[in-house]
């Protein structure tokens, strides 16, 4: 396994130093105005020459990335290609752990499989090239994970602060992952019971989450000096300042709209992403793990900012429920749905942007094809997670849904 | 969230209060209870799977009709201006007899170069000096390109008239090779330029630097030019670098005329790899071409059938044994003059060959044409040219952004009727769709597999499950795509080494395809792969139907992503693998494996025997990026090979 595990990053690694990476590195598919690794370094280098970086409009990065990358700052482009692929095996190594732990054995025959998944996922290995910090937030949401799927509830809740103070829409995941502390990580998909604890237990946990995020808060307007760091990156999420193109369905809605209706509209974009938080707990409090999977599944598609790493990673971790595979019912289209808008979104996006010969709406086109493939394969999941239950099916019956 | 219903079973007793209310409002809007919609559901899905391929029959033949179809007149709309900044011909021109003058007698120099056989350094000094005597800033630019067959060289010369009242962050270019698509020297049009530069050198009004360009050779020189102007440095070129440059380039103009005189101008706009210039630009230059200088315009050097060498022309196009009274018919003769430029259209977008020096400049993003003077008796000459060039420099000079976006997407069927795109655009989506069904199709079936009763198996509520008569049954089985991935990777490999084998010419290629179409079949025939895996028929689904699945889904998504770049090669492959893909099956018989094998054979390799055509392939590949050839040796033969393999296969 590690010999394998070693392996597999070496080639990355190879990979990753080929001049490729020059090329994707400003592409807009992997990298967001938000993880934008150009951004970054204008960042830095202001930072260094005493601007307040967030007093403008392109860095909107977070001040605890900012304090971490102007210490360990990559000179050449090498340093930060190796980095980033360490950031990927990082994760690769957290997604095994979380299988272990879910499936409660310590070793088995899918570690390296679930490695390779991951290591070998264009949607993760593409932004890793492109040097998108989203590449980081994967890898910190990984290890939140596997903190809670082992149960070591600061650490995990420790990497989430940080996690939301990169990526403010990733705290939707508190509660789930809240549940997931108190219970256990083991796939309960099969057998749904109502959830055995109190939740007042959440509480204390809930106030330690409290004390990290706001320590980190402290910490961050020690570095930005002031808090003009806020509405350049969390207010980012909720204003959507920057309407360079991503593959998320935002950009386009807001280039189109009134300046009138923007308010309104902006709080309900932001709101509708919440809304998936309490129903997807509820449905699955026997198993929070699949619960906060299928959140980042939402994410994927609703985030503001998004790269084509966050549907990655959601592709990805499905690799954590063999049990759910047998009651997919159309994975086939949705894999078809992929292909399809893995070739169409750069092609639409050079046509507009390259040759000119298109115009926004092609690219809108295919960012419409990628949220339908990434819809599709969340409500696959959804189906599928429901119908394990019920198992599987006698002769001359039918399973439907009321 | 769900119930498990027997279909037999009847609907249960409707609940009181608010449930009654869910039950009532249900059972308006739905048609029934779980049982009635299982069954409903159920009759639908066997009635789709029933009439499945003929759904693909239905798309597979309106998708190739429809591409019979496109020359139809009715289908085509007339042309006409969206830029309303292009004004054309709404001004004066001002090229005179003096200037045709000045263009002849540097026709007398032109003509000397030639006949004294000059270098093509001592050529683009000439014409820097020429330049320079009109007190344009000139230079010369010396490149050199590397093919595998050894290195192209040359050398352009060009100069640069700074607008005076601009500040020069536009231009735009007009441009001449010294070589004629027709394989003459294109002294003509290289007159016409140097002329032009003294002339329109005299006027104040152009809102855009102009850059004349005098290219040599045919496409490199324009190619090496553009490459330099636009960045440091290629793998494969090596030009040196310009010495004056101007603003971005919006629009360009490329002069051929090789005759010593013209009745028409031809208007030539395929672009590498299947890229067209703004329609905005032919239908304005066609507007002024015929208004301003009185000149008819043709779509290349095709007469219209209703001009006195055009029906001939269209007439040599019907076979000769149709008979005379049908080609005679204005419908007839019609589609056939319009079948004439698609064609000819198709064969340079599909190859993705440029039909003109202008065919480099797209890629910048550059609207380019090249106006080709048809070599005729007369009666026009440098007067009429000259007048449509200045009158398309001032349109082109007139606009204030770059031209609309979405007018890129048309095919020309005559010079004043073109295609939109939703009128031929779906001919191969049609054909992709078939393609796409019939890959799910064959997914769904090899997911299952009918078993006689006594083997029980879990029927599941899905596509495959057809109510079947009582003593089959249908039960699922696994799909294995390892094997199927080992399959495609190898055919994929053949691909690419022949694509090397080609390049690099360690193999003639007539000798090539003397031995690659016949090794390919014996290799086939005996099939290596053909040990039929241990029980494959009842546990896991056997390598044909899913490698069939996972090629008609590729080839369906090859053709419907294409089709939006470069709709003629979309076109092409629907045509070429549209139907060879979905018929491809395993056969008992081994005569019949025997002439399919062969079939495909020649369809993946038929291709070698064009020699020059895949020369000239090449040539387009390494010097020009044409990525025609690559994608027919790495996604083309591999696709038809797949379908060899699977008609090899034992069912």
């Amino acid at each position: 396994m590690a010999f394998e595990f070693a392996f597999a990053v070496a080639a990355r690694v190879v990979l990753a130093l080929s001049p490729l990476g020059s090329y994707l590195q400003d592409d807009d598919q992997l990298s967001s105005p938000l993880t934008s690794y150009s951004r970054l370094q204008e960042g830095i280098y202001l930072f260094r020459h005493g601007v307040d970086p967030y007093s403008g409009g392109s860095f909107r990065h977070s001040p605890l990335a900012l304090s971490v990358f102007s210490t360990i700052v990559p000179k050449s482009r090498i340093h930060p290609t190796l980095l980033w692929t360490f950031f990927d095996a990082v994760g690769a190594w957290a997604l095994v752990n979380i299988w272990r732990s879910r499936s409660n054995i310590q070793k088995s025959e899918r570690d390296m499989r679930i490695a390779a998944i991951y290591l070998i996922n264009p949607y993760i290995f593409l932004p890793c090239l492109a040097l998108s910090t989203s590449t980081l937030e994967n890898t910190l949401q990984l290890l939140v994970l596997m903190f809670s799927a082992r149960g070591q509830s600061s650490p995990s809740l420790l990497a989430l602060a940080i996690l939301s103070h990169q990526s403010l829409p990733a705290i939707v995941q508190l509660p789930p992952i809240l549940l997931l502390l108190l219970s256990d990580p083991q796939s309960h998909l099969a057998s749904p019971r109502s959830f055995s604890q109190s939740l007042f237990k959440c509480l204390p946990l809930f106030v330690e989450f409290a004390a990290f995020f706001v320590a980190l808060l402290f910490a961050s307007t020690l570095v930005a000096g002031g808090l003009g760091w806020v509405r350049n990156t969390w207010g980012a999420g909720f204003l959507l300042p920057d309407l360079t193109p991503n593959p998320g369905l935002w950009w386009y809605f807001f280039t189109e709209m009134f300046d009138h209706f923007r308010p309104f509209f902006l709080m309900v974009f932001s709101l509708h992403m919440a809304t998936y938080v309490a129903p997807l707990c509820i449905k699955f409090q026997h198993d929070p793990l699949y619960a906060t999977f299928l959140l980042l599944g939402v994410l994927g598609i609703f985030k503001p900012y998004p790269t084509l790493s966050d549907p990655g990673l959601f592709l990805s971790l499905l690799s954590l429920f063999p049990e759910i595979y047998p009651y997919l019912r159309y994975p086939v289209v949705t894999a078809l749905l992929h292909l399809h808008a893995f070739l169409l979104l750069p092609l639409f996006h050079h046509l507009w942007v390259g040759t000119g010969t298109g115009n926004a709406n092609f690219f809108y086109a295919s960012t419409l094809v990628f949220g339908l493939a990434n819809g599709g394969a969340l409500l696959d999941c959804v189906w599928a997670g429901l119908r394990v239950a019920i198992g599987e099916e006698k002769d001359g019956w039918v399973v439907t849904q009321e | 969230m769900s119930s498990s219903e027997s279909p037999s079973r009847q609907a249960p007793t409707p609940p009181h209060g608010l449930g009654r209310l869910r039950h009532n409002i249900k059972k308006s809007l739905l048609p029934g209870d779980n049982a009635t919609r299982i069954r409903t559901r159920r009759r639908i899905v066997a009635f789709a799977w029933r009439y499945l391929d003929m759904l693909r029959l239905c798309l597979l033949s309106a998708g190739c009709l429809w591409l019979l179809t496109l020359p139809v007149s009715q289908l085509g709309v007339d042309t006409y201006i969206d830029e309303n900044a292009l004004q054309p011909s709404q001004v004066n021109t001002y090229w005179n007899w003096v200037d045709v003058h000045r263009a002849d007698r540097l026709l007398e120099d032109v003509s000397l170069l030639r006949e004294r056989n000059l270098s093509s350094v001592e050529r683009a000094t000439f014409f820097a000096t020429e330049f320079a005597k009109c007190g344009l800033p000139s230079s010369t630019q010396t490149y050199s390109i590397q093919t595998s067959h050894g290195t192209l060289n040359g050398t352009n010369a060009y100069a640069v008239f700074s607008a005076p009242r601009t500040s020069g962050t536009e231009a735009m270019i007009i441009s001449a090779s010294w070589k004629s698509m027709t394989g003459g020297e294109n002294l003509r049009g290289v007159s016409i330029v140097l002329s032009l530069a003294a002339f329109l050198k005299q006027y104040s009004h152009w809102s855009k630097d102009i850059i004349f360009v005098i290219t040599d050779n045919h496409l490199d020189g324009m190619h090496a030019w553009l490459g330099a102007y636009h960045r440091p440095s290629s793998a494969n070129w090596d030009a040196e670098p310009l010495s004056i440059t101007s603003g971005v380039v919006w629009t360009a103009l490329n002069i051929d005329y090789p005759g010593h005189s013209f009745s028409h101008l031809g208007v030539f706009r395929e672009g590498l790899n299947g890229r067209l210039p703004n329609q905005d630009l032919i239908n304005s230059f066609r507007t002024i071409s015929q208004q301003t200088s009185g000149v008819p315009v043709l779509l290349y050097d095709h007469y219209e059938p209703s001009e006195f060498p055009g029906r001939e022309g269209i007439r040599s196009f019907y076979p000769s044994w149709l008979p005379n009274w049908l080609w005679e018919r204005e419908t007839i003769l019609e589609y056939g003059y319009r079948a004439k430029n698609i064609l000819r259209h198709f064969a340079y977008q599909a190859r993705g060959r440029a039909s003109g020096p202008h065919g480099s400049f797209h890629q910048y993003r550059i609207d380019a044409i090249t106006l080709f003077a048809v070599p005729s008796n007369g009666p026009h000459g440098f007067y009429a040219l000259g007048r449509a060039v200045e009158s398309t420099l001032r349109t082109m000079s007139n606009l204030l952004e770059r031209l609309h976006a979405s007018f890129f997407f048309y095919i020309m069927t005559t010079p004043s009727t073109f295609l939109k795109i939703g009128s031929y655009l779906p001919s191969a989506v049609l054909v992709a769709a078939a393609l796409m069904i019939g890959g799910l199709r064959e997914w769904v079936k090899a997911g299952w597999v009918e078993l006689e009763e006594c083997q029980s198996g879990p029927g599941k509520g899905d596509a495959a499950d057809i109510p079947s008569s009582s003593k089959k049954k249908w039960a699922p089985r696994r799909r294995d795509l390892l094997d199927v991935f080992v399959v495609m990777a190898a055919s994929h490999l053949v691909g690419l080494t022949l694509f090397v084998i080609i390049c690099r010419e360690w193999l003639d290629i007539g000798l090539l395809s003397f031995i690659i179409l016949p090794a390919c079949w014996v290799v086939l025939m005996l099939a290596p792969w053909k040990s039929p895996s241990l029980d494959s028929s009842v546990s896991t689904a056997p390598l044909h139907t899913l490698l069939k699945a996972i090629n008609m889904c590729l080839a369906s998504t090859l053709i419907s992503v294409s089709s939006v770049l470069n709709f003629s090669l979309a076109a092409l492959l629907a045509v070429t693998l549209g139907v060879p893909l979905s018929s491809a099956s395993p056969s008992d018989s081994l005569p019949e494996r025997g002439i399919k094998c062969a079939l495909y054979t020649t369809l993946a390799f038929g291709w070698l025997a064009f020699h020059g055509e895949v020369k000239q392939g090449i040539w387009d590949w390494e010097v020009l990026g044409v990525w025609f050839s690559p994608l027919v040796c790495l996604v083309y033969v591999p696709l038809v090979l797949q379908a060899g393999i699977i008609s090899s296969l034992s069912p």
